[in-house]
Parts: C-alpha cells; sequence; structure tokens
C-alpha cells in the first residue's frame, strides 16, 4: 500500500511564495516515490471548517507530514502556530488513529544566515513531541526569496548557462546545488520511513556570501519596489513617532 | 512613563489574567499609565506577507483594523509587555496575531549588527520589553526556546532593556508577584 503525506504550506502569499516553491518541489520528488500526496494552503483551509476536518482526515492517514512555513520575527506566522493549536487539539482528544507519523519541515526566511531559522525548527520538534508525531528534522534556508522567484530545478538550469568561473556559480549555484542535494536526501530517507540524519541536514549550515554583500544587494531592491508605489522617498518614515 | 500589555491569553485561560492584574498593579503603584490589551477580543487580521507597510505606506500595515493601533500603541509606549501561555517554546498564536502586524516598525533595509543580518530602526526610540511566559509545569527544553525567542527578538525589534519571566501555574500569589517584581526591576522599574 502507498505511503501518504501531507503538505501544510502556510504563507499568505500562496504560489507566489518560497514555502510553496520549496514545499512543492519535495512534493514531485515524493510522487517520483510513489507516495500519495494531499496538499493543503492553511490559510484558505483554516477559514472553511469542512477544509480543516479534510486536512485532518489527511493527517490522520498519513504516514509524513510535511510543513512549510516562512519565518516571521524570529517565529512561525500566526497562521501557523494556529494549525499547530487545531493539530494539537485533535490529538489531544484521541481522535487521531494510532499510527506512526513522522513530521519534517521547511523554514525559509530572507535573511542571508540560515540560522534564523534554527529555533523555529526546534518549535516544531516540540509540537510533534506533544503529539506522538517522529520529528524527522527541518531544512533551515535563507535568502529564500530567490525560490519563490525561480523553483529550485529551474534555478539550477539557469546556472548551468554560466560560464565555470562565473562569480555567481559560488554564490548561487553552489549553495543551491547543496540545498538540491538536502532535499533529495531528506526525500529519499523520509519515503522509507526514516528520519533524514542531522548530518544531512547540516550541509545547509554556511554562509554563500559575505553580509555587507547580501545586505547591499537586497537594500537596492527597497527604493525600486516602492517606486511603483510613489513611495521610494517615504521608506524611513515614522508615522507613530511621539 | 507609559506601558502596554499585549495578552495573548486564549479565551478559556482562567490562569493568565490572574498575572496580568498583578503586573498592572505593579505598574499603576508605580504611576505608570497605560493598558492591557486583550487581543483575542480584537479584530486583528493575519499578516498578509505582503510588505506593503515597507513600500507602499511606510510603517503603516495596509489592513485597517486594530492591528494598526497595536503597533502604534507598541511604539509608542515606554515598557512593552508580552504575555503569552509558552506554546510549545514560542508564543501563542493570539500574541503572535498582533507582533506579525508590527513588522511596519522596524525598516526594510538590512543592516550587518553583531556579525549578523538584521534590520535597520524605523524609530530612534523603542521600548523596554519584558515578555512573561506562562507554563503549566517546569520544562527545560520550552523554557530555553522561549529565553532564546526573546532574544532574538530583542535584537531584532531594537529595545535597550528587556526581561524574560516563566511563571508556572502552580506558583502562588507570593511568588508570582516576586517574579514579577524582579522582571521590571531588570529593566529599572522599581519602586
Amino acid at each position: 500500500m502507498n505511503k501518504q503525506l501531507t503538505f501544510l504550506m502556510c504563507s499568505p502569499r500562496g504560489d507566489k511564495s518560497a514555502s510553496h516553491s520549496i514545499g512543492s518541489y519535495l512534493v514531485s520528488l515524493f510522487e517520483e516515490k510513489e507516495i500519495i500526496v494531499k496538499t493543503f494552503g492553511v490559510y484558505k483551509t483554516l477559514k472553511n471548517q469542512e477544509k480543516t476536518e479534510e486536512m485532518i482526515k489527511s493527517i490522520d492517514d498519513s504516514d509524513i507530514v510535511l510543513i512549510s512555513s516562512p519565518l516571521y520575527i524570529d517565529q512561525a506566522p500566526y497562521m501557523t502556530i494556529k494549525l499547530m493549536d487545531i493539530i494539537s487539539e485533535v490529538f489531544q482528544q484521541g481522535k487521531l488513529s494510532n499510527k506512526t507519523r513522522h513530521l519534517f519541515a521547511i523554514s525559509n526566511a530572507g535573511f542571508l544566515e540560515y540560522y534564523h531559522n534554527s529555533l523555529v525548527l526546534k518549535i516544531y520538534e516540540q509540537f510533534a513531541k506533544k503529539n506522538d508525531l517522529i520529528w524527522a528534522g527541518g531544512l533551515p534556508i535563507g535568502a529564500a526569496g530567490t525560490y519563490a522567484t525561480y523553483p529550485i530545478p529551474e534555478f539550477l538550469k539557469m546556472m548551468e548557462q554560466l560560464p565555470e568561473d562565473d562569480y555567481r556559480q559560488e554564490i548561487y549555484n553552489k549553495p543551491t546545488k547543496i540545498l538540491d542535494s538536502v532535499i533529495r536526501s531528506s526525500v529519499k530517507h523520509l519515503s522509507k520511513g526514516e528520519i533524514v540524519p542531522k548530518d544531512d541536514l547540516q550541509k545547509l549550515e554556511f554562509i554563500p556570501m559575505p553580509l555587507e554583500s547580501y545586505v547591499k544587494g537586497a537594500n537596492s531592491t527597497w527604493p525600486e519596489a516602492a517606486k511603483q508605489f510613489g513611495a521610494e522617498d517615504k521608506l524611513r518614515d515614522k508615522p507613530y513617532e511621539r | 512613563m507609559s506601558y502596554v500589555i499585549l495578552n495573548g491569553m486564549y479565551k478559556d485561560d482562567s490562569f493568565i489574567p490572574e498575572v496580568n492584574q498583578i503586573v498592572s498593579e505593579e505598574f499603576q503603584q508605580m504611576n505608570y499609565k497605560g493598558a492591557t490589551l486583550i487581543l483575542h477580543d480584537k479584530e486583528i487580521k493575519p499578516c498578509l506577507g505582503c510588505f506593503k507597510c515597507w513600500v507602499q505606506t511606510p510603517g503603516i500595515c495596509i489592513i485597517d483594523d486594530y492591528g494598526r493601533e497595536v503597533a502604534k500603541k507598541m511604539i509608542q509606549s515606554d515598557i512593552l509587555v508580552y504575555l503569552t501561555p509558552i506554546t510549545y517554546g514560542g508564543y501563542s498564536a493570539e500574541l503572535k496575531k498582533a507582533v506579525d502586524r508590527s513588522l511596519g516598525l522596524i525598516s526594510p533595509f538590512f543592516r550587518v549588527y553583531e556579525n549578523e543580518i538584521h534590520h535597520e530602526m524605523r524609530y530612534d526610540k523603542y521600548p523596554h520589553l519584558v515578555v512573561i511566559g506562562t507554563l503549566d509545569e517546569p520544562n527545560t527544553e520550552q523554557e530555553e526556546i522561549f529565553e532564546t525567542l526573546v532574544k532574538r527578538n530583542v535584537l531584532n525589534l531594537f529595545c535597550e532593556k528587556y526581561s524574560t519571566l516563566v511563571i508556572y501555574r502552580g506558583d502562588d500569589e507570593d511568588a508570582i508577584k516576586m517574579k514579577i517584581k524582579s522582571g521590571l526591576a531588570e529593566i529599572g522599574v522599581k519602586r
């Protein structure tokens, strides 16, 4: 009998988000391994009682639960915490069948450094512990905005076109290749009912470029983004100053 | 001096109102002016992750509901108190709903601070932060996560002084008062 996975996509930005893009990539790899996947966009699902019950039923039937969520101010967003509360409630009420289920999580942030996500992965681990889910590990992903625009396979194809000595090989291609290999290894282990070895996950613990370079590049995007709203000169406004 | 308490309790919690009362009385006895916001009573929609509080209406969330008022009260207070049941080591959903909506209080621009990337300040002055978490009983793992979370928040929200308190449901009133007085003293609030 085929294994089942419930994918809980926890970004309010829907399919424009890195949470969707990265999570969907894992889903495609799980499907290649003939795992049945049921996907729930959490922001829409939790607004609807019937959909929420469908999600709980899917979790009940699943061998793997996959959470993909952005990082908002050092933690998961409100709706991800609410989701955990709802799942905890049904677990605590003994409404779910007795079954081995693994929890795997993806946390992504706009900061360059992976470790801004480390704490939220510990929070997911506590959530798993409370609810008899087996904590299988998580992916802490920094500078994730790139993958919202370019899904990982597409991004790697683009990078293939670059000359070998291009500077972007080191700061974009190499990190994405490492991420891709960790994702593939995670899917392989989870598909076999195993937790993902810490050694594999630790391969993501690196900073791909100097912090100052990232800051310079990222900061140049804000005035451009504000321009379409005529707000480029107001970016440093203090509307609530006393 | 002013304070605001963001009370992130869930509706059926009977313990947190007691803690809230004790904190409020401490502030009142020192002639601080302020208020408690019971967040589950307020209409606060979830953050959309749209960054329009950074690029369209800088500093103000585009959602026109009580979330805006909470952010304004946060930045205009001298002391900001988060009161929350510790939830898997983190904040409750009710508290987080309001905190998410305060993103506009910081600048979109990044900077390197203490060898890490953080955002720049939008305002010249930010409140001191007191974070009070409640637990049914001691839980070392969750308490460590909670304390680290507060430290991370302080880095990102530019609080000059802060304290973290964990109060257990089994604590009696005297123990709770002592913890609160000690937490407030850490940020310089004392009689």
